[in-house]
Order: C-alpha cells, then structure tokens, then sequence
C-alpha cells in the first residue's frame, strides 16, 4: 500500500494551518455534539476553559499535559521523517518513565540529569529494536513497535514494578504499589508556587526548538527527510539510508523516554503500580494533526493539553470527561479525511488534481 | 464518424495554459502520430481525452457520443484505451488475471477461471501479441508487459488505443515488433494514437502525423507529405534548434555528422590512457540469477565506452556494479582504486556520477523539492552546505544556475520533484549529475535521453561530450542505437550477460542487431 503510505506522510502544504482549521473544526463538532444531545454546551465550554486556563493551577495543568504530549507528539513526528510510523511510543515511553523511577531513587549529585538521560537511552534502546528489526530483517516497524509495546506493559507492569522493583512493603496497601519514591533532588522543580507547572514544560519547549532546527536546518536532517522521501535515491546518492533510520528511531525512542520520565520526575514520583498512560498513543495523534511538522504538532500538543486539563470540569454539566478523547479523535479524522477525500473533492469541483500521467 | 474527435480543447493549470484550442480528430482504422517537444502538451491532451482531467472549454467526442468532461469511467467505457509508460500492472498476478482486473467475468458469483483466460488467450492471439497468458507478469521482461497491457485494453473492448512514448523502454527489435502491432490494429478497424519522441518511428507507423507546439497544433500532415526535417522543424519554434540535423535526416548522414565529430574530438583528446578496467566480472541479479558472466572491459581517459544490447542481458546489473550499488566478484578499477565501488557514497567520492535507469524511484526523492533534489549526494559540500548545516542562499542560486543550464521547466527551486513531467525530471537528474560538481572520473548513463524532446536531449548529449571532453570516462547504457553510434568511441555488446563484441560507432543496425542476439561471436 506504497499508496497510502505517501498519503499519509506526504508533508501538508502547511502544516501549521492544518493542524489550526483541523483543531478548531473539532471543537466546533464537539460542541455541536454537546448542544445537539441536549446539554447546556455554552456552560460546558466556558467550564473546560476555566479548567484549562483559569489561574495558575489549571495553566499549569495544561503545561504540563501539554510537554508530555509535545514530546511523545515529537517521537512520532521524528520517525515520520525517514518515513516510519513509529506506533511504540507506549512502549518507549514506559521503559523510559521506568529507567527515571529507577535512577531517581539514587543519592548521587546531579540525580535529575541522570535520571533523564536514563530515561532517553531506555527509550532510545526499545525504539533502536525496531530499527534494527527494519533495516536488518526487513520487518515492518508497525508490527514490530505495537508487538513491543505489549511486550514493555507486560514485563515492566506485570513483574519489574511488582516484582524486582517494587518498594519494600508496598502491595499491602493498594495506594502505595510500585516502585520506592524518587529522591526531591530527582524532582522537576516547580518555579510558580500554586502551579504544578515544572521545569518539563520549558525542556519540552527548547527540545521542540532543537528538532525543528535539526530536521530543517542540517544536513543530517536534510539525509533523514530524503531517506523518508526516497529510500533507494537516497541510497543511490551515497547516504547509508539503514544508518540513518537507525538514528531517527533512537531520537524517536529517546523523545519518548523523556515524555515518560517527565510524568515521573514531574508528577508521579514514583513508579506508580497503575500506570497507564497512553500518551504515546496520543502522540501518534499529535504528530498527524500536527502534519508531521514541528510547530503543528506544537499546536495540536497545546490544544490537547488543555482540553485533558479542563475535561474533569465537564462532569459538572454531566458530560464525560472522555469528551477531550472524542475531540481529539475528530481532529485526526479532519486531518487524515482531506489527504484521502481532497482528489475526489477536487473532481467535483472541476478542478483537479494533476495526476501524473507519463512524460509531457 | 470520426473514432474520437477533440474540438477546441484547452486545459489550463493555474497560470500555465497546457493546451490551447487544439482540435483534433482519428478516424477509423488510421494510426495518427502525435509529436512534439516535452511540454508542448501532449499528455495533457491525451489526459483530457481519457478524462482523467476536465478540460477548460472544448469538447471530446468518441463514435459521434459526447463525452462527459472529466470521466474516465465514461472514456473507458466509449472505447478509448491508453497504454502508460509507466505500466500499470500487478507483478505476481499472472497474464489474464491483469488482463481481467476488476472486469473479471462472473460465473455463479465466482471468477469464471477458464472463460476469463481463454478469452484473453484469444485476444492476444487474434492481434498477432506473443503472450503466455499463464506467466507471472514480473517474470515477464518490459516489451511482454507492455504486450499485456496492450492486451487489457483490448479485451475491453478498446477501439482506439492511445500508446503513450510506448517504444522508450524497448530494444530495437521489440521496438520494430510494436510498430507492426500498431500497424495490425489500425488494418483490424481500430484507431491507434501514437505519441513519440522518434521521429523515425513516427514516419514508419503513422498515417498522419500531428504536431504540438507549445499547446498548439501547428500541423497535421499525411506521413507521405512530411519528413523528419520538416517535422523537426515544426516541433521547434527556436530556429537555432534545426541547425543540429541529427535526427531529421536520414541514416546515412547522421553516420556522418557522428564521424566528423569524433574525428574531431579525437584531436582534440588524444590522450586515452586506462580510466576504468573491469576483468572478468560476475554477479547476479534482483532474484538471484546470474546477470553479469564474466564480462571484461576497459574505458580511458576521455571515452565514451557504448553499451548495447536488449533489455535484460545484464546492462542495468552492470550500471549498479559500477556505481557501488551492486556488489560482483572479479577485478574493477577506477584510476587503479579497486575499492570504489565498495558502497554508492565510496562511489561519489571517488568521482562516479549516475543517470540512473529508474530515475522516479533511484534518482529522485519525489517529495522533496527540486532544489533539494539538486543537493542530493553533495548534500554535505559547497555550496549546498556549510559544515553541518545547510546553506539554503548558496543551494538556491546553484539550484537556479542547474535550472537554467538545462532549461528545467517550471522554473521553480520549490517545485515538487514528482510534479514534473518525466523529460523535466530526467533534465534534473542530468543537470545534477554532470553539471553539479567538480568534473567527474566516471560517468555511468543510461538511456540518458529517455522520455526527452530533441532539445533536451541534445543537452544531455552535449554535457556528456563535455564530460568526454574533460577527460572523464564514460559508460552509456542505451536501447537507442542512434544514440549509442551519436556518442560511443566504441561500442561493447552485452548478450546474457557475457560480452557479445565489441563494435566500432559506425556499425549498422544489423550488425549490432545480430550481436544483440548472440549470432555473432566477439571481433577479433
């Protein structure tokens, strides 16, 4: 299906004005949604903006929502570049948030740097898995990365934090299953008292920033895209194109990891024994409202953050809080519908699409 | 009652009017031969007949119907049948299931197996096309598929069949093969439309023959009343373009222009010492066949070493040996290096520069722009880059510099690589490749001038004659004799994979034609 394939990862046009008509049209059905089913959807609006942006603790509610997303978003968008749909940011993402739990329990100077580094090579390993599978054996990353992600729930869930690491009496009582708390020093710190805002938030931020310009503005950005644009040009003009997907999925799987360490190092503390985050999955989200591009899935992060945020509120108007799912859901489908739908619309108006037809 | 009659049809893309009021129309049982430079509209018209495209004002009518703009279902289904170059075929389906896709005859709710393959047995055989409707069509080489596909339209029931370049990918044999087809579906009552670059073709198969210029049609003339010269002259608006006479005059000439420039140039580069030798190489194909036995050769200072033989007998496995793309045993040396083509990026920097085959899918990222289209494989030196980072002001104005040497149209460094038309496309590929760096040791071309118009095409050869001229080596593939005897300072044979002989570059057609199929063993 090499058809869908460029489809899907074809750049839009700009990016960046997709991810915004798409976000904003999925509001504007969500709310439809809400008014339609009978529900007061002026109030249940004006409520899910109050929880997302009324005051420092919702700001920095969806700040730190927000740089998670950013992250896992970036992950994806990162091997989108060399043209792989990396579906294992879950996985990534656990064995990343793992390793901070782990290295953060430790009394050793500069813990919080340790700790992330961690969690980016943990993440970069698992995710360097599937590269490898992909260069060496030919397998398909998207099998490969939603197999792993179920081989990282289990072994980390179902015996590394219940078993090996689990803190010393914890399983007696629910609340504190999981690994031993992570050092103060480990912590994000929190510069704004009364907000949960962290210091994640503006790491998310200057990673953005680094990506961008990494992709966009270097040569070895520029060998990525053109691997992901054209494997076997790319190959016949002298870049090693194996390498090169290598290297994208390690980046991928370390952007990952941090996003998982950020939930730790930022909010959980610990390992919790329940953990189930699925912003990795989000993240696939992210990048494809985002275009694949940097600032789009910035913006598509952004929104989503604060819908997360400012979804508990809605329960106060009996909506469930899943709506922030559906939204995102919706903006996802405006955003893939036009790439599928845009040659057949095109038709109807008369104006379509040049179709390559041979040499002219 | 014309087969299909095209009245006043123009055909805009935004600012760029592609066809301009042309009006057109193909009987019955005559091959009608559309000709013109890349660009001058001729795909796009043919587009707008099949409805693949609306048209902006005009009409398209087939057997005296009306048919709606923009509708290819409805163009199928009035008999139009095209032919692309670029095939349209599955490759582990076999003949007849690719004939039947999608049509597929029914019986109880089931393909009906033995109706559908005994109708297009019937079919191929009725038209003369050699075809075993039981093969697996990517076992088939590309004048089989091209056969097939010919076959689907037919079965379809195509009145008039639009072949689209259909001779660029074929030897010369098979080449003269498909002109007889054409002629045998013209005499059965179908109408053919023959769009080519060669004019020698045009004259042989067609009943009339129509120029494009520019979107215009500027003649439509009895093949008994034109010649190349005329046509070539009508094709061109430039007349600086008809002084080269290549190929609007008749064979014996074009022998002659050819020697009197290698005379030339022999002067001017006496000095031939040894560039690159290869001894004895071996290796296999794409599926693990032997496709290169053996073959030995050497190439010198400022040569053009010529390539022939039909398609599949080891010339594309030869090119990505060369070029670091294939791995062989046996002896191959650049400048003595016998490690250059242990990788393509061990190639380039050794000075191998590549006109790749496939250059759709070897070439090109089609998804990039052409200016990073124009960096590709120096990505990493001036004036692409500076240390690690790209040099965005420096890749624009030698992106333009590129552009403009080789006339790549439309004129814009941010143009999609894979929206421009194929001839453009190939212009990219060659302006990159010899114009874009330092001179190269080797040049590795084939079918350089596939798919371009006479202008273009006589770029290319001129950048590969001054390649030549500095001193590079040069080792062109090519299906198109002329071209080989245009270039070549020799010509080596290749035939299963071993060489064949070696031919000087005035051999005629027949002798080459019996080398290429192993009736005559190597020159002493």
């Amino acid at each position: 299906m090499p058809d869908l394939r460029a489809r899907i990862f074809a750049p839009a046009k700009d990016p960046l004005w997709g991810a915004a008509l798409a976000l904003l049209a999925s509001l504007a059905l969500s709310f439809a949604a809400i008014a339609l089913s009978g529900r007061d959807a002026p109030a249940g609006f004006a409520d899910l903006a109050a929880g997302a942006f009324d005051g420092r603790g919702p700001l920095g509610e969806t700040a730190v929502k927000t740089a998670v997303l950013l992250l896992a978003g970036l992950s994806v968008a990162v091997a989108f570049a060399v043209g792989l749909f990396n579906i294992g940011a879950e996985g990534q993402l656990i064995w990343g948030a793992l390793a901070a739990a782990l290295v953060g329990r430790s009394q050793v100077p500069f813990v919080l740097l340790w700790s992330l580094l961690a969690a980016a090579a943990a993440g970069s390993l698992w995710a360097l898995l599937a590269g490898w599978l992909k260069v060496r054996r030919g397998v398909h990353e998207v099998i490969s990365t939603i197999l792993l992600n179920w081989v990282a729930i289990h072994l980390v869930h179902g015996w590394l934090v219940a078993g090996p690491f689990a803190a010393p009496g914890s399983g007696a009582e629910v609340s504190v299953a999981g690994t031993a708390r992570v050092v103060p020093a480990a912590w994000l710190p929190r510069p704004i008292a009364g907000s949960r805002l962290d210091a994640g938030f503006f790491l998310a931020l200057a990673i953005a920033v680094a990506v961008w310009l990494f992709t966009t503005r270097t040569v070895r950005g520029f060998e990525w895209r053109a691997v992901g644009a054209g494997r076997e040009a790319a190959e016949a003009s002298g870049i090693p194109a194996g390498r090169r997907i290598c290297e994208a999925m390690a980046l991928s799987g370390a952007l990952a990891g941090l996003a998982g360490a950020l939930l730790i190092l930022g909010t959980e503390h610990r390992y919790p024994g329940v953990f189930r985050t699925g912003y990795g999955f989000d993240g696939i989200a992210v990048a494809l409202v985002g275009g694949g591009g940097v600032w789009g899935s910035a913006l598509a992060a952004f929104v989503f953050g604060a819908l997360r945020a400012g979804a508990t509120r809605l329960q106060l108007v009996g909506i469930h809080p899943s709506f922030a799912e559906l939204t995102q859901g919706l903006a996802v489908l405006l955003v893939a519908a036009p790439r599928i739908f845009q040659p057949l619309l095109a038709r109807l108006r008369g104006r379509s699409a040049p179709i390559p037809a041979g040499d002219a | 009652m014309s087969a299909l009659e095209l009245s006043g049809i123009v055909k805009r893309f935004g600012e760029v009017l592609a066809v301009d009021g042309v009006s057109l129309s193909l009987e019955p049982g005559e091959v009608l031969a559309l000709v013109g430079e890349n660009g001058a509209g001729k795909s796009t018209l043919v587009s707008v007949a099949c409805g693949l495209y609306p048209m902006d004002a005009g009409r398209v009518r087939a057997f005296g119907k009306d048919l709606p703009p923009g509708n290819p279902r409805a163009a199928i289904a009035a008999g139009l049948g095209a032919v692309y170059q670029h095939f349209m075929l599955i490759g582990p389906l076999t003949v007849w299931e690719n004939a039947v896709l999608g049509r597929e005859p029914r019986r109880l709710g089931f393909i009906d197996r033995r109706r559908a393959r005994e109708e297009v047995a019937e079919c191929a055989r009725k038209f003369g096309l050699a075809l075993e409707v039981d093969a697996h069509v990517d076992q088939l080489g590309v004048a089989a598929q091209q056969r097939v596909e010919i076959v689907k339209q037919l079965w379809r029931g195509a009145r008039v069949l639009i072949l689209d370049e259909p001779t660029a990918l074929l030897s010369p044999p098979d080449s003269a093969q498909l002109l007889s087809t054409a002629r045998s579906l013209a005499s059965s009552g179908r109408s053919v439309l023959f769009i080519s670059h060669k004019l020698r073709e045009v004259l042989q198969v067609a009943d009339r023959i129509a120029v494009l210029r520019h979107g215009r049609l500027v003649l439509v003339t009895p093949r008994s009343q034109t010649n190349a010269a005329s046509l070539t002259t009508s094709m061109t608006s430039d007349p600086s373009r008809n002084s080269g006479t290549q190929y609007a005059t008749p064979h014996a000439n074009l022998d002659a222009a050819g020697q009197s420039w290698h005379s030339q140039l022999r002067i001017v580069s006496p000095n031939s010492d040894l560039r690159l030798e290869g001894k004895e190489i071996e290796c296999e194909s794409e599926r693990g066949r032997p496709a290169l036995r053996g073959v030995s050769f050497r190439i010198g200072r400022g040569e053009v070493l010529g390539i022939a033989g039909v398609d599949g007998n080891g010339q594309t496995e030869l090119a990505e040996v060369v070029t670091g793309l294939r791995p062989a045993s046996g002896r191959l040396a650049l400048d003595g290096d016998t490690t250059f083509n242990r990788s393509p990026a061990a190639a380039r920097a050794a000075g191998v520069v590549h006109l790749a085959e496939d250059r759709r899918r070897r070439a090109l990222c089609l998804a990039l722009s052409v200016e990073e289209n124009f960096a590709l494989g120096r990505q990493g030196s001036g004036p692409w880059a500076r240390g690690r980072w790209i040099d965005f002001a420096g890749r624009r104005a030698k992106a333009r510099e590129l552009m403009a040497a080789f006339d790549v149209r439309p004129p814009d460094p941010l143009a999609r690589a894979g929206a421009l038309s194929g001839g453009n496309q190939q212009k990219l590929v060659a302006a990159r490749e010899l114009l874009g760096g330092p001179p190269p040791a080797l040049v590795v071309a084939v079918h350089p001038s596939r798919g371009l118009d006479e202008a273009a095409r006589r770029r290319v050869h001129d950048a590969l004659r001054s390649a030549r001229a500095a001193g590079s080596a040069v080792l062109l593939v090519s299906l198109d004799l002329d071209e080989l005897r245009a270039l070549s300072d020799r010509i080596l044979v290749l035939f299963e994979g071993r060489a064949a002989g070696e031919a000087p570059p005035d051999a005629g057609d027949e002798q080459l034609g019996r080398m290429m199929l192993g009736q005559e063993s190597a020159r002493a």
